[in-house]
Protein backbone atom coordinates (compact mmCIF):
# COMPACT_ATOMS: atom_id res chain seq x y z
CA UNK A 1 0.00 0.00 0.00
CA UNK A 2 2.78 2.23 1.21
CA UNK A 3 4.98 1.73 -1.40
CA UNK A 4 2.17 1.66 -4.11
CA UNK A 5 1.47 5.25 -2.86
CA UNK A 6 5.48 6.36 -2.81
CA UNK A 7 5.38 4.76 -6.56
CA UNK A 8 2.17 6.93 -7.67
CA UNK A 9 3.96 10.14 -5.85
CA UNK A 10 6.90 9.70 -7.71
CA UNK A 11 5.54 8.93 -11.11
CA UNK A 12 3.78 12.47 -10.50
CA UNK A 13 7.24 14.22 -9.16
CA UNK A 14 9.23 12.49 -11.91
CA UNK A 15 6.99 13.68 -14.41
CA UNK A 16 7.01 17.22 -13.52
CA UNK A 17 10.87 17.24 -13.50
CA UNK A 18 11.17 17.74 -17.56
CA UNK A 19 8.51 20.31 -17.11
CA UNK A 20 10.50 22.18 -14.87
CA UNK A 21 13.76 21.83 -16.54
CA UNK A 22 12.29 23.49 -19.98
CA UNK A 23 11.47 26.33 -17.93
CA UNK A 24 14.24 28.06 -16.55
CA UNK A 25 12.69 30.31 -14.11
CA UNK A 26 10.17 27.42 -12.83
CA UNK A 27 10.56 27.06 -8.89
CA UNK A 28 12.66 23.42 -8.66
CA UNK A 29 11.41 19.98 -6.63
CA UNK A 30 8.42 18.07 -6.74
CA UNK A 31 4.60 18.39 -5.60
CA UNK A 32 5.83 17.77 -2.30
CA UNK A 33 8.82 20.15 -1.41
CA UNK A 34 7.20 23.37 -0.70
CA UNK A 35 8.03 26.63 -2.38
CA UNK A 36 9.49 29.20 0.44
CA UNK A 37 8.15 32.07 -1.13
CA UNK A 38 4.16 30.67 -1.30
CA UNK A 39 4.76 29.79 2.15
CA UNK A 40 5.90 33.19 2.75
CA UNK A 41 2.83 34.73 0.86
CA UNK A 42 0.50 32.54 2.88
CA UNK A 43 1.39 33.61 5.84
CA UNK A 44 0.79 37.35 4.79
CA UNK A 45 -2.05 37.01 2.95
CA UNK A 46 -3.51 34.73 5.46
CA UNK A 47 -2.72 37.15 8.77
CA UNK A 48 -3.83 40.29 6.70
CA UNK A 49 -6.80 37.94 6.06
CA UNK A 50 -7.15 37.02 9.21
CA UNK A 51 -6.91 40.64 10.60
CA UNK A 52 -9.21 42.30 8.21
CA UNK A 53 -11.89 39.65 8.11
CA UNK A 54 -11.76 39.47 12.21
CA UNK A 55 -12.54 42.90 12.27
CA UNK A 56 -14.92 44.39 9.37
CA UNK A 57 -16.63 41.15 8.54
CA UNK A 58 -16.73 38.48 11.19
CA UNK A 59 -17.10 40.48 14.14
CA UNK A 60 -19.99 42.73 12.56
CA UNK A 61 -21.68 39.87 11.47
CA UNK A 62 -22.14 38.17 14.83
CA UNK A 63 -22.53 41.46 16.82
CA UNK A 64 -25.53 42.07 14.62
CA UNK A 65 -26.71 37.93 15.03
CA UNK A 66 -25.75 38.50 18.63
CA UNK A 67 -28.19 41.92 18.55
CA UNK A 68 -31.14 39.45 17.34
CA UNK A 69 -30.50 37.06 19.18
CA UNK A 70 -30.71 39.16 22.12
CA UNK A 71 -33.86 41.04 21.10
CA UNK A 72 -35.63 37.50 19.99
CA UNK A 73 -34.65 36.32 24.12
CA UNK A 74 -35.83 40.01 25.12
CA UNK A 75 -39.45 39.10 23.21
CA UNK A 76 -39.56 35.92 24.52
CA UNK A 77 -39.14 37.06 27.82
CA UNK A 78 -41.82 40.02 27.70
CA UNK A 79 -43.70 37.54 26.28
CA UNK A 80 -43.67 34.95 28.97
CA UNK A 81 -44.43 38.27 31.36
CA UNK A 82 -47.35 39.06 29.67
CA UNK A 83 -48.90 35.86 29.48
CA UNK A 84 -47.72 36.17 33.58
CA UNK A 85 -49.50 39.22 33.77
CA UNK A 86 -52.49 38.17 31.70
CA UNK A 87 -53.02 34.86 33.74
CA UNK A 88 -52.91 37.30 36.80
CA UNK A 89 -54.62 39.39 35.55
CA UNK A 90 -57.58 36.56 34.40
CA UNK A 91 -57.31 35.35 37.84
CA UNK A 92 -58.59 38.62 39.90
CA UNK A 93 -61.22 39.04 37.29
CA UNK A 94 -62.34 35.34 38.06
CA UNK A 95 -62.18 36.03 41.50
CA UNK A 96 -63.49 39.44 41.42
CA UNK A 97 -66.41 38.22 39.30
CA UNK A 98 -66.83 35.11 41.51
CA UNK A 99 -66.98 37.64 44.72
CA UNK A 100 -69.71 39.72 42.54
CA UNK A 101 -71.62 36.45 41.82
CA UNK A 102 -71.29 35.45 45.51
CA UNK A 103 -72.92 39.04 46.69
CA UNK A 104 -75.39 39.09 44.20
CA UNK A 105 -76.63 35.54 45.85
CA UNK A 106 -76.55 36.96 49.46
CA UNK A 107 -78.10 40.16 48.13
CA UNK A 108 -80.82 37.96 46.83
CA UNK A 109 -81.58 35.52 49.32
CA UNK A 110 -81.22 38.59 51.95
CA UNK A 111 -83.87 40.13 50.02
CA UNK A 112 -85.82 36.83 49.72
CA UNK A 113 -85.79 36.41 53.39
CA UNK A 114 -86.40 40.13 54.29
CA UNK A 115 -89.55 40.25 52.21
CA UNK A 116 -90.35 36.32 53.93
CA UNK A 117 -90.28 38.64 57.21
CA UNK A 118 -92.28 41.53 55.78
CA UNK A 119 -95.28 39.14 54.58
CA UNK A 120 -94.59 37.68 58.27
CA UNK A 121 -95.06 40.40 59.77
CA UNK A 122 -97.43 42.22 57.89
CA UNK A 123 -99.48 39.06 58.38
CA UNK A 124 -99.08 38.82 62.21
CA UNK A 125 -100.22 42.61 62.20
CA UNK A 126 -103.35 41.56 60.42
CA UNK A 127 -104.05 38.86 62.56
CA UNK A 128 -103.62 41.19 65.53
CA UNK A 129 -105.66 44.01 64.09
CA UNK A 130 -108.45 41.23 63.34
CA UNK A 131 -108.39 39.89 66.84
CA UNK A 132 -108.03 43.44 68.05
CA UNK A 133 -111.24 43.96 65.91
CA UNK A 134 -113.10 41.03 66.75
CA UNK A 135 -112.34 41.33 70.49
CA UNK A 136 -113.63 45.04 70.00
CA UNK A 137 -116.95 43.85 68.54
CA UNK A 138 -117.72 41.44 71.28
CA UNK A 139 -117.13 43.95 74.04
CA UNK A 140 -119.52 46.17 71.89
CA UNK A 141 -122.00 43.21 71.34
CA UNK A 142 -121.88 42.40 75.23
CA UNK A 143 -122.40 45.81 76.04
CA UNK A 144 -125.05 45.57 73.83
CA UNK A 145 -126.58 43.07 75.30
CA UNK A 146 -126.25 44.12 79.03
CA UNK A 147 -128.43 47.47 77.56
CA UNK A 148 -130.69 45.05 75.43
CA UNK A 149 -131.18 43.18 78.78
CA UNK A 150 -131.35 46.70 80.96
CA UNK A 151 -134.23 47.73 78.22
CA UNK A 152 -135.87 44.33 78.88
CA UNK A 153 -136.27 44.21 82.07
CA UNK A 154 -137.28 48.28 82.37
CA UNK A 155 -139.66 46.97 79.68
CA UNK A 156 -140.90 44.42 81.53
CA UNK A 157 -141.32 45.67 84.55
CA UNK A 158 -143.49 48.24 82.73
CA UNK A 159 -145.32 45.18 80.90
CA UNK A 160 -145.61 44.03 84.28
CA UNK A 161 -146.90 47.02 86.34
CA UNK A 162 -149.35 47.56 83.38
CA UNK A 163 -150.20 44.07 83.94
CA UNK A 164 -150.28 44.38 87.56
CA UNK A 165 -152.22 48.03 87.06
CA UNK A 166 -154.73 45.74 85.15
CA UNK A 167 -154.96 43.03 87.84
CA UNK A 168 -154.76 45.83 90.50
CA UNK A 169 -157.52 47.50 88.57
CA UNK A 170 -159.69 44.51 89.24
CA UNK A 171 -158.30 43.29 92.64
CA UNK A 172 -157.63 46.51 93.90
CA UNK A 173 -158.41 46.00 97.62
CA UNK A 174 -157.05 42.25 97.63
CA UNK A 175 -153.81 43.12 99.17
CA UNK A 176 -152.62 39.40 99.44
CA UNK A 177 -152.00 39.46 95.54
CA UNK A 178 -150.35 42.85 95.80
CA UNK A 179 -148.10 40.85 98.08
CA UNK A 180 -147.77 37.65 96.23
CA UNK A 181 -146.76 40.01 92.73
CA UNK A 182 -144.19 42.36 94.78
CA UNK A 183 -142.61 39.30 95.96
CA UNK A 184 -142.71 37.38 92.08
CA UNK A 185 -140.92 40.90 91.07
CA UNK A 186 -138.08 41.03 93.80
CA UNK A 187 -137.82 37.76 92.86
CA UNK A 188 -137.09 38.29 89.68
CA UNK A 189 -134.85 41.39 90.12
CA UNK A 190 -132.74 39.85 91.95
CA UNK A 191 -132.05 37.42 89.45
CA UNK B 1 9.46 27.86 22.79
CA UNK B 2 7.35 29.18 19.68
CA UNK B 3 9.45 29.12 17.36
CA UNK B 4 11.55 26.05 18.21
CA UNK B 5 7.72 24.33 17.19
CA UNK B 6 7.69 26.66 14.14
CA UNK B 7 11.20 25.35 13.07
CA UNK B 8 10.24 21.95 13.69
CA UNK B 9 6.97 21.94 12.36
CA UNK B 10 8.74 23.42 8.59
CA UNK B 11 11.62 20.91 9.08
CA UNK B 12 9.34 17.86 9.34
CA UNK B 13 7.26 19.40 5.99
CA UNK B 14 10.72 20.12 4.62
CA UNK B 15 11.88 16.95 4.84
CA UNK B 16 9.40 15.14 3.14
CA UNK B 17 9.92 17.19 0.13
CA UNK B 18 13.06 15.49 -0.98
CA UNK B 19 12.06 11.71 -0.16
CA UNK B 20 9.73 11.65 -3.70
CA UNK B 21 12.16 13.98 -5.56
CA UNK B 22 15.59 11.50 -4.45
CA UNK B 23 13.70 8.09 -6.06
CA UNK B 24 14.45 8.91 -9.15
CA UNK B 25 13.84 5.94 -10.75
CA UNK B 26 13.14 6.20 -14.59
CA UNK B 27 9.29 4.58 -15.13
CA UNK B 28 6.92 5.45 -17.44
CA UNK B 29 5.69 8.67 -17.72
CA UNK B 30 2.49 7.41 -16.84
CA UNK B 31 0.21 11.09 -16.48
CA UNK B 32 1.82 11.80 -19.60
CA UNK B 33 -0.84 12.81 -22.35
CA UNK B 34 -1.01 14.65 -25.50
CA UNK B 35 -0.65 18.87 -25.47
CA UNK B 36 -3.74 20.22 -25.85
CA UNK B 37 -3.20 22.52 -27.78
CA UNK B 38 -0.47 20.75 -30.38
CA UNK B 39 -3.09 18.46 -31.17
CA UNK B 40 -4.90 20.72 -33.12
CA UNK B 41 -3.33 20.11 -36.70
CA UNK B 42 -0.78 17.92 -36.85
CA UNK B 43 -0.45 14.42 -35.16
CA UNK B 44 3.06 14.10 -34.92
CA UNK B 45 3.21 16.53 -31.77
CA UNK B 46 5.48 15.16 -28.71
CA UNK B 47 3.02 13.96 -25.95
CA UNK B 48 3.40 17.51 -23.85
CA UNK B 49 2.57 16.95 -19.83
CA UNK B 50 -0.54 18.89 -19.72
CA UNK B 51 -1.42 17.89 -15.68
CA UNK B 52 1.91 18.44 -14.47
CA UNK B 53 1.92 22.78 -15.04
CA UNK B 54 -1.54 23.00 -14.42
CA UNK B 55 -1.21 21.63 -10.49
CA UNK B 56 1.65 22.71 -9.93
CA UNK B 57 3.06 26.10 -8.88
CA UNK B 58 4.21 28.01 -12.37
CA UNK B 59 5.85 31.78 -13.38
CA UNK B 60 2.93 32.34 -15.76
CA UNK B 61 -0.76 33.17 -15.91
CA UNK B 62 -3.02 31.96 -18.28
CA UNK B 63 -5.35 34.54 -19.06
CA UNK B 64 -8.85 34.22 -21.39
CA UNK B 65 -8.16 34.85 -24.67
CA UNK B 66 -10.11 34.66 -27.88
CA UNK B 67 -6.76 33.18 -29.93
CA UNK B 68 -6.88 29.62 -30.68
CA UNK B 69 -3.50 28.76 -31.59
CA UNK B 70 -2.39 29.02 -28.06
CA UNK B 71 -5.33 27.37 -26.56
CA UNK B 72 -7.75 30.22 -26.30
CA UNK B 73 -5.08 31.61 -23.69
CA UNK B 74 -2.56 34.35 -23.26
CA UNK B 75 0.40 33.73 -21.07
CA UNK B 76 1.86 36.07 -19.25
CA UNK B 77 4.73 35.76 -16.96
CA UNK B 78 5.41 37.33 -13.79
CA UNK B 79 7.60 39.43 -12.57
CA UNK B 80 10.90 38.03 -10.65
CA UNK B 81 13.26 39.73 -8.83
CA UNK B 82 11.12 40.77 -6.04
CA UNK B 83 13.11 40.33 -2.52
CA UNK B 84 14.11 36.73 -1.25
CA UNK B 85 16.10 35.62 1.64
CA UNK B 86 17.15 32.47 3.57
CA UNK B 87 16.12 31.31 6.61
CA UNK B 88 18.53 29.88 8.27
CA UNK B 89 17.43 26.07 9.50
CA UNK B 90 19.10 23.51 11.46
CA UNK B 91 19.45 20.00 10.44
CA UNK B 92 18.46 20.53 6.58
CA UNK B 93 20.51 24.13 6.20
CA UNK B 94 19.26 27.48 4.63
CA UNK B 95 15.43 27.92 3.30
CA UNK B 96 15.06 29.53 0.66
CA UNK B 97 11.86 32.42 0.26
CA UNK B 98 11.28 34.44 -3.01
CA UNK B 99 8.78 36.48 -2.76
CA UNK B 100 8.13 37.31 -6.27
CA UNK B 101 4.86 36.25 -7.44
CA UNK B 102 3.73 33.43 -8.91
CA UNK B 103 1.05 31.88 -10.25
CA UNK B 104 -0.64 30.40 -6.81
CA UNK B 105 0.70 33.38 -5.29
CA UNK B 106 -1.23 35.83 -7.43
CA UNK B 107 -4.01 32.96 -6.72
CA UNK B 108 -3.31 33.97 -3.05
CA UNK B 109 -4.34 37.99 -3.84
CA UNK B 110 -7.39 37.00 -5.65
CA UNK B 111 -8.65 34.85 -3.26
CA UNK B 112 -7.88 37.28 -0.09
CA UNK B 113 -9.47 39.93 -2.57
CA UNK B 114 -12.52 38.34 -2.86
CA UNK B 115 -13.24 37.07 0.43
CA UNK B 116 -12.24 40.59 1.55
CA UNK B 117 -15.01 42.23 -1.09
CA UNK B 118 -17.63 39.26 -0.31
CA UNK B 119 -17.49 39.41 3.20
CA UNK B 120 -17.17 42.74 4.11
CA UNK B 121 -19.94 44.27 1.76
CA UNK B 122 -21.99 41.04 3.48
CA UNK B 123 -20.83 42.63 6.71
CA UNK B 124 -21.86 45.70 6.01
CA UNK B 125 -25.38 45.00 4.31
CA UNK B 126 -25.65 42.93 7.36
CA UNK B 127 -25.20 45.08 9.61
CA UNK B 128 -27.75 48.17 8.00
CA UNK B 129 -30.80 45.29 7.94
CA UNK B 130 -29.87 44.83 11.97
CA UNK B 131 -30.07 48.55 12.38
CA UNK B 132 -34.01 48.41 11.28
CA UNK B 133 -34.11 45.19 13.11
CA UNK B 134 -34.09 43.07 10.33
CA UNK B 135 -32.48 39.62 9.60
CA UNK B 136 -30.46 39.88 6.05
CA UNK B 137 -31.24 38.41 3.03
CA UNK B 138 -29.54 37.19 -0.19
CA UNK B 139 -25.49 36.43 0.22
CA UNK B 140 -25.30 38.26 3.74
CA UNK B 141 -27.96 35.70 4.66
CA UNK B 142 -26.40 32.90 3.43
CA UNK B 143 -22.82 34.35 4.75
CA UNK B 144 -24.37 34.48 7.82
CA UNK B 145 -25.60 30.84 7.30
CA UNK B 146 -22.45 29.47 7.06
CA UNK B 147 -20.76 31.65 9.65
CA UNK B 148 -23.45 30.70 12.41
CA UNK B 149 -23.30 27.04 11.40
CA UNK B 150 -19.59 26.77 11.58
CA UNK B 151 -19.32 28.81 15.08
CA UNK B 152 -22.44 27.24 16.38
CA UNK B 153 -22.10 23.48 15.39
CA UNK B 154 -18.15 22.87 14.35
CA UNK B 155 -16.09 25.68 16.44
CA UNK B 156 -18.13 25.94 19.72
CA UNK B 157 -18.97 22.48 20.74
CA UNK B 158 -15.43 21.20 19.81
CA UNK B 159 -12.99 24.04 21.07
CA UNK B 160 -15.12 23.48 24.30
CA UNK B 161 -15.36 26.69 26.89
CA UNK B 162 -14.22 29.90 26.20
CA UNK B 163 -14.17 28.98 22.19
CA UNK B 164 -15.42 32.20 21.29
CA UNK B 165 -11.92 33.64 21.41
CA UNK B 166 -10.92 30.75 18.42
CA UNK B 167 -13.74 32.19 16.15
CA UNK B 168 -12.36 33.99 14.06
CA UNK B 169 -9.33 32.51 13.09
CA UNK B 170 -11.20 28.60 12.47
CA UNK B 171 -13.67 30.91 10.41
CA UNK B 172 -10.73 32.74 8.33
CA UNK B 173 -8.77 29.19 8.15
CA UNK B 174 -12.47 27.74 6.76
CA UNK B 175 -13.30 30.94 4.18
CA UNK B 176 -9.59 31.32 3.26
CA UNK B 177 -9.55 27.31 2.12
CA UNK B 178 -13.50 27.05 0.57
CA UNK B 179 -12.36 30.03 -1.56
CA UNK B 180 -9.40 28.79 -2.65
CA UNK B 181 -11.10 25.56 -3.42
CA UNK B 182 -13.66 26.73 -5.68
CA UNK B 183 -11.50 29.30 -7.25
CA UNK B 184 -9.15 26.30 -8.38
CA UNK B 185 -12.39 24.69 -10.42
CA UNK B 186 -12.81 27.84 -12.27
CA UNK B 187 -10.50 27.62 -15.56
CA UNK B 188 -7.82 29.59 -16.14
CA UNK B 189 -7.50 29.72 -12.46
CA UNK B 190 -5.21 27.75 -10.30
CA UNK B 191 -5.59 25.69 -6.74
CA UNK B 192 -3.80 27.71 -4.49
CA UNK B 193 -4.60 24.82 -1.85
CA UNK B 194 -3.28 21.85 -4.00
CA UNK B 195 0.03 23.18 -3.05
CA UNK B 196 1.86 21.58 -0.60
CA UNK B 197 3.46 24.85 0.38
CA UNK B 198 0.03 26.82 1.12
CA UNK B 199 -1.49 23.62 2.97
CA UNK B 200 1.70 22.72 5.24
CA UNK B 201 1.77 26.84 6.10
CA UNK B 202 -1.78 26.49 6.91
CA UNK B 203 -1.10 23.76 9.12
CA UNK B 204 1.69 25.10 10.74
CA UNK B 205 -0.38 28.45 11.84
CA UNK B 206 -3.23 25.79 13.03
CA UNK B 207 -0.11 24.12 14.70
CA UNK B 208 1.04 27.00 16.30
CA UNK B 209 -2.71 28.10 17.44
CA UNK B 210 -3.25 24.57 18.98
CA UNK B 211 -0.31 24.76 21.08
CA UNK B 212 -0.47 28.34 22.23
CA UNK B 213 -4.12 27.15 22.99
CA UNK B 214 -3.06 24.70 25.16
CA UNK B 215 -0.41 26.72 26.89
CA UNK B 216 -3.01 29.36 27.51
CA UNK B 217 -5.00 26.69 29.18
CA UNK B 218 -3.62 24.45 31.11
CA UNK B 219 -0.20 26.94 32.17
CA UNK B 220 2.26 24.95 33.70
CA UNK B 221 0.33 21.65 32.82
CA UNK B 222 0.89 21.86 29.38
CA UNK B 223 4.36 20.16 29.84
CA UNK B 224 2.12 16.95 30.61
CA UNK B 225 1.41 16.84 26.81
CA UNK B 226 4.87 16.53 26.02
CA UNK B 227 6.31 14.54 28.66
CA UNK B 228 4.14 11.55 29.80
CA UNK B 229 4.50 11.72 33.68
CA UNK B 230 1.62 9.34 34.65
CA UNK B 231 1.23 10.40 39.00
CA UNK B 232 -0.88 7.56 39.89
CA UNK B 233 2.42 4.62 38.80
CA UNK B 234 5.16 3.40 40.92
CA UNK B 235 8.33 5.22 40.28
CA UNK B 236 9.99 2.01 38.58
CA UNK B 237 7.37 2.11 36.01
CA UNK B 238 6.72 6.03 35.63
CA UNK B 239 10.51 5.97 34.23
CA UNK B 240 10.25 3.73 31.41
CA UNK B 241 6.52 4.63 30.49
CA UNK B 242 7.71 8.21 30.71
CA UNK B 243 10.61 7.35 28.33
CA UNK B 244 8.49 5.30 25.65
CA UNK B 245 5.55 7.53 25.47
CA UNK B 246 6.85 11.33 25.90
CA UNK B 247 8.09 10.61 21.75
CA UNK B 248 5.15 9.23 21.04
CA UNK B 249 3.12 12.30 22.61
CA UNK B 250 5.83 14.80 21.08
CA UNK B 251 5.20 12.90 17.22
CA UNK B 252 1.21 13.30 17.55
CA UNK B 253 1.62 16.75 18.45
CA UNK B 254 3.44 16.94 14.61
CA UNK B 255 1.03 14.19 12.70
CA UNK B 256 -2.33 16.13 13.31
CA UNK B 257 -1.12 19.04 11.82
CA UNK B 258 0.66 17.22 9.26
CA UNK B 259 -2.17 14.84 8.28
CA UNK B 260 -4.15 18.27 7.93
CA UNK B 261 -1.85 19.48 5.72
CA UNK B 262 -1.11 16.28 3.11
CA UNK B 263 -5.23 15.97 3.36
CA UNK B 264 -6.10 19.10 2.11
CA UNK B 265 -3.14 19.31 -0.59
CA UNK B 266 -4.28 15.54 -1.41
CA UNK B 267 -7.44 15.86 -1.94
CA UNK B 268 -7.53 19.05 -4.21
CA UNK B 269 -4.49 17.84 -5.94
CA UNK B 270 -6.01 14.43 -7.00
CA UNK B 271 -9.64 15.76 -7.65
CA UNK B 272 -7.96 18.15 -10.83
CA UNK B 273 -5.22 15.16 -11.91
CA UNK B 274 -8.61 12.89 -12.43
CA UNK B 275 -10.05 15.74 -14.64
CA UNK B 276 -7.35 16.22 -16.63
CA UNK B 277 -6.98 12.78 -16.60
CA UNK B 278 -10.17 12.24 -18.03
CA UNK B 279 -9.98 15.24 -20.45
CA UNK B 280 -6.69 13.70 -21.97
CA UNK B 281 -8.50 10.48 -22.59
CA UNK B 282 -9.56 12.14 -25.94
CA UNK B 283 -6.31 13.36 -26.59
CA UNK B 284 -4.97 9.64 -25.96
CA UNK B 285 -7.18 7.85 -28.14
CA UNK B 286 -7.36 10.48 -30.90
CA UNK B 287 -10.93 10.48 -31.54
CA UNK B 288 -14.00 12.26 -31.21
CA UNK B 289 -16.11 9.68 -31.23
CA UNK B 290 -13.97 8.81 -27.38
CA UNK B 291 -15.18 12.19 -26.42
CA UNK B 292 -18.60 12.11 -24.90
CA UNK B 293 -17.51 9.02 -22.23
CA UNK B 294 -14.53 11.02 -20.61
CA UNK B 295 -16.64 14.19 -20.67
CA UNK B 296 -19.52 13.34 -19.03
CA UNK B 297 -16.92 11.21 -16.26
CA UNK B 298 -14.93 14.70 -16.05
CA UNK B 299 -18.18 16.50 -15.62
CA UNK B 300 -19.22 13.84 -13.11
CA UNK B 301 -15.74 14.41 -11.11
CA UNK B 302 -15.85 17.99 -11.36
CA UNK B 303 -19.34 17.73 -9.37
CA UNK B 304 -17.86 15.81 -6.66
CA UNK B 305 -15.16 18.34 -7.04
CA UNK B 306 -17.14 21.22 -5.96
CA UNK B 307 -18.96 18.87 -3.13
CA UNK B 308 -14.80 18.14 -2.18
CA UNK B 309 -14.47 21.94 -1.83
CA UNK B 310 -16.98 22.52 0.88
CA UNK B 311 -16.12 18.73 2.63
CA UNK B 312 -11.92 19.42 2.79
CA UNK B 313 -12.64 23.21 4.20
CA UNK B 314 -15.25 21.94 6.49
CA UNK B 315 -12.55 18.94 7.33
CA UNK B 316 -9.86 21.64 8.05
CA UNK B 317 -11.50 23.84 10.45
CA UNK B 318 -13.58 20.87 12.20
CA UNK B 319 -10.16 18.77 12.73
CA UNK B 320 -8.64 22.58 14.05
CA UNK B 321 -11.11 22.52 16.51
CA UNK B 322 -11.05 19.02 17.85
CA UNK B 323 -7.18 19.55 18.00
CA UNK B 324 -7.43 22.51 20.01
CA UNK B 325 -10.18 21.42 22.42
CA UNK B 326 -8.62 18.10 22.70
CA UNK B 327 -5.28 19.86 24.23
CA UNK B 328 -7.36 22.59 25.98
CA UNK B 329 -9.26 19.19 27.84
CA UNK B 330 -6.10 17.08 27.95
CA UNK B 331 -5.40 16.46 32.29
CA UNK B 332 -2.56 14.17 32.37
Amino acid sequence: MRSFLFRALTLVAVTALPAFASEAEAPKGGLLSPAGGLMFWTLVVFAVLFFVLSKFAFKPILAAVEEREQSLRDAMEQAKADRELAATLLAEQKAALEAARNDAQKIIVDGRATAEKMRADLLEHTRVQQADMLERAKRDIEAEKHNAIAELRREAVDLAIAGAGKVIEKNLDDASNRALVDKYLSAIGTK
Amino acid sequence: MKSGFFRFAIAALVLAAPLAAQEHTPTAPAAQVQGAEKTEGAASAEPTDIITPHITDGKHLELPSLNPSHGFAKEVTLPSGWPSFDIPLPIIGPFHVDTSPTKLIVMLWVVAALLVVVLVSAARAHTQRAAQGLPPKGLAGAIEAMVLYIRNEVILPNVGHHGEAFVPYLLTIFFFILTANLLGLIPYMATATGNIAVTGMLAIMTFVVIEVAGMRALGKGYINTIIFWPHDMPLAMRLPMSLIMSPVEIISKFTKPFALAIRLFANMTAGHIVVLAMVGLIFTFQSYVAAPAPVAMAVAIMLLELLVAFVQAFIFTLLSSVFIGLVRESHH
